[in-house]
């Protein structure tokens, strides 16, 4: 059993959870996904599989979506190794997986390619330099769509140039109890970044846990778009920290943060939302050395207590109450 | 403040949109906005992209009764403008002229500026090339951003002093 990526932990971890680069490619000769029959789909899937195969420094586990059952693939988008959207149709769609899950190549999603490279805290150059050196291994198999004028070809033209979307999970709970995180949304959109929940969307994030990722694919360098939001995240993490310095000046922050502990550490049924709630104000403790607890620790938690996630720890299906009982007992259990 | 587009008609719908990348504001007035394909679609976030999409594309295609198919995969420009997909690489170059307006609506610049595939044989190049950089210099210095053209101007500087691409 190899560590997941998530185990580690990285730079800037007070504020940024976890880094990931994508890359959109598509295969030159065959019509994109939405034009391909099944068996079509199934021979694209083969020939990306091919090339991944022999990459030598990374070795992929390979599986059609259609042999996973719902939980299963419900529960890879719950863990941001594939897209909701990949997740809603199995049919013809495939998963390449290394065995730390850092990275995960999409089949037959919107572009024939979707490679993902993800680690912990805030690693761009780090994941960007991954992303393209098994970019680099693939396309010396694979003839990319590619025009000099227009870049890589993707099916949907908004995606098209670099194909590239970087993106930063940020922890901002100070930044959204001090109401300022709407006004940044806006304003970073103007800087052609958007920033969203990152499970559930706007104001109502759950865990206050946000994506800062780039918007831009052409007219723009792949180290251009990486630097700027790079400096954004930054000015962004810096925001947060002295949103939270002032938050602390006020003694109820601290009893928040124990009260939020005590129902986590007691509670007999707890369900995802306020799991949510309640770990983020944890995290902001632990961060502070209030609670002590490791982020990584709260990360993995984070992401084994999602529906479809906790209902693959037990054999069969559970309903809610079930759910929501065995969620507040590994939580007991880990805190 | 005035509509636009027709330069006549009061504005009453302000959006304050990103096209990749550019900010713009975008003042008009419910006429053109009706006309121009900005209807629900910029009200509210329900819409995707590709929505907007056909909308733009089937308002650059008023009345044109061509029905030109790509001819590696057979779909034509207006089924392109409805579901806001292409269908292959090739559509790109079948259908470029008349796509390009669209493409300058969405993406603000044309101009592609980041990597290019390796032709096969020659690897080993350095991951980020001075080239690379010192367009994104530029860039950061049209975009006036003094931070980022700084911290780009150390990196070319550096790799200047290896050696490493020059
Ligand atoms: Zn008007
Ligand atoms: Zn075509």
């Amino acid at each position: 059993m190899c560590a997941k990526w998530y185990l580690g932990t990285g730079a800037q971890n007070d504020v940024v959870i976890n880094t990931s680069i994508h890359l959109a490619r598509n295969l030159k000769t065959c019509p994109f996904p939405a034009r391909l029959n099944l068996p079509e789909k199934l021979k694209v899937n083969s020939i990306i599989k091919g090339a991944a195969d022999s990459i030598q420094d990374y070795s992929f586990n390979y599986a059609e979506m259609k042999t996973l059952s719902q939980a299963e693939v419900v529960s890879l988008a719950e863990r941001h190794l594939v897209s909701p959207e990949f997740a809603s149709s199995r049919d013809g769609r495939a998963l390449l997986l290394t065995e730390d899950e850092s990275v995960s190549i999409m089949l037959n999603e919107e572009d024939h390619i979707r490679l993902q490279v993800m680690y912990a805290g805030f690693a761009l150059d780090e994941a960007y330099r991954t992303a393209s050196i098994i970019e680099k291994e693939l396309s010396s198999k694979l003839d990319f769509a590619f025009d000099d004028r227009l870049g890589y070809l993707t099916q949907d033209p908004t995606a098209l140039g670099t194909g590239m979307k970087a993106s930063v999970v940020l922890h901002l709970p100070a930044l959204v109890s001090t109401s300022q995180i709407t006004k940044l949304i806006t304003t970073v959109s103007k800087l052609g970044l958007s920033l969203r929940g990152s499970y559930g969307e706007g104001a109502a994030a759950k865990g206050d846990l946000f994506r800062l990722s780039n918007t831009i694919t052409l007219g723009i360098s792949e180290r251009a778009a990486i630097e700027n939001l790079k400096s954004i995240a930054l000015q962004i993490a810096a925001q947060e920290r002295s949103a939270r310095e002032e938050l602390f000046k006020a003694p109820v922050t601290e009893d928040r943060i124990y009260r939020a502990y005590g129902v986590l550490k007691y509670a007999r049924l707890i369900d995802t939302s306020e799991f949510m709630d309640l770990i983020s104000l944890v995290r902001l403790g632990a961060v502070k050395g209030i609670i002590n607890m490791d982020c990584a620790q709260i990360e993995a938690l984070m992401i084994h207590m999602q529906p479809a996630t906790i209902s693959l720890s037990v054999d069969r299906p559970l309903d809610r109450t079930e759910r929501d009982k065995l969620r507040a007992k590994l939580v007991r259990q880990t805190l | 403040m005035i509509c636009q587009n027709c330069n006549k008609n009061d504005a009453t719908l302000h959006m304050k949109r990103i096209i990749n990348g550019r900010a713009a504001e975008v003042h008009l007035c419910s006429d053109c906005a009706r006309s121009l394909g900005y209807g629900e679609a910029f009200s509210g976030f329900g819409l995707g992209f590709g929505h907007l999409l056909g909308e733009l594309l089937s308002s650059n295609e008023n009345g044109s009764a061509n029905s030109m198919r790509c001819p590696a995969c057979g779909k034509s420009f207006e089924e392109i403008a409805e579901d806001g997909k292409m269908g292959c690489a090739e559509c790109y170059a079948v259908f470029y002229d008349r796509l390009l307006p669209t493409l300058n609506k969405i993406h603000g610049k044309t101009s592609y500026m980041g990597t290019k595939p390796q032709t096969s044989g020659n690897s080993a190049a350095p991951s980020i090339s001075l080239d690379e950089l010192k367009n994104a210099l530029s860039e950061a210095i049209e975009r006036q951003d003094f931070e980022l053209a700084a911290s780009l101007r150390d990196q070319i500087n550096e790799l200047v002093r290896e050696g490493g691409a020059l």
